[in-house]
């Protein structure tokens, strides 16, 4: 094929992937995920269900079971390194930047509820002192479900400090 | 069956999965899980800062029930 109709049919490409709804994007990355996920349990001979989400603009794919500490890991170490090979099983096929979330035996839903007690607390802190403060060290996941809940709140936060002893500073509005 | 979980995982994740065999050796300090992945596809396994070997590592660490496991990353030419 000739380069001229080479790039014409990149860019009718370009066009229908456009094209292609964030929802079915997110599906097709949940399906993968999945499959990829699917047969390590089978491997490790591992018993877990999988369940596939969609939560704004990131698919959410969830390993339900018991007995899965394992995958989890000490604070969620397994579980990080595992979303991080699972999203790159999403990239080989879709060629895009996935930002798909991992989570395994409940483990982050848990995380979310405890930080967003925390976070709560905090902002109530800082409204009634107008002062900043900060929080102890937290996972870029955990990082994000306080900016959420700050932002929601209408305060202001930021993260600072390196990985992976980076946290997050609740400020005043 | 650590073989087979980290020949699926690489393989998942690089553009020739067919490249991939991982071969388990008895050393005297321990296993070691020796990965073979096609040229091209090396500096993808290791990652960033071997960001993605330590990911491999981890994940495969948390299936060994008997403690310690080395992995080795080569391409199917190293020798």
């Amino acid at each position: 094929m000739s380069d001229a109709g080479t790039e014409l049919d990149a860019a009718q490409e370009r066009e229908s992937d456009t094209g292609v709804s964030l929802a079915k994007r997110l599906e097709r990355e949940g399906d993968i995920a999945a499959d990829y996920l699917e047969e390590l349990l089978d491997i490790a001979d591992l018993d877990g269900d999988i369940d596939m989400d969609v939560e704004g603009d990131r698919a959410v794919v969830s390993i339900i079971g018991s007995g899965l500490d394992a995958l989890v890991g000490e604070n969620g170490k397994v579980l990080e390194a595992l979303q991080e090979l699972t999203r790159l099983a999403v990239v080989r096929e879709t060629g895009e930047r996935s930002r798909l979330m991992l989570d395994v035996g409940g483990f982050r839903a848990n995380r979310r509820a405890e930080v967003l007690e925390l976070a709560k607390r905090v902002i109530e802190a800082v409204r009634s002192s107008g002062e900043p403060e900060s929080l102890g060290a937290m996972s870029p996941f955990e990082r994000k479900v306080v900016h959420d809940a700050v932002a929601e709140a209408g305060l202001r936060s930021e993260s600072e400090g390196e990985e992976p002893r980076r946290y997050v500073v609740v400020m005043p509005a | 069956m650590l073989a087979e979980a980290l020949e699926h995982l690489v393989a998942g994740v690089v553009d020739h999965p067919d490249d991939v065999s991982v071969r388990t050796r008895q050393l005297r300090r321990g296993r070691l899980l020796e990965v073979r992945v096609h040229p091209d596809d090396l500096g993808k396994v290791i990652g960033r800062g071997g960001r993605t070997a330590t990911s491999f590592r981890t994940v495969v660490a948390a299936l060994s029930s008997d403690g310690g496991v080395r992995i080795d990353f080569v391409d199917v030419d190293g020798r």
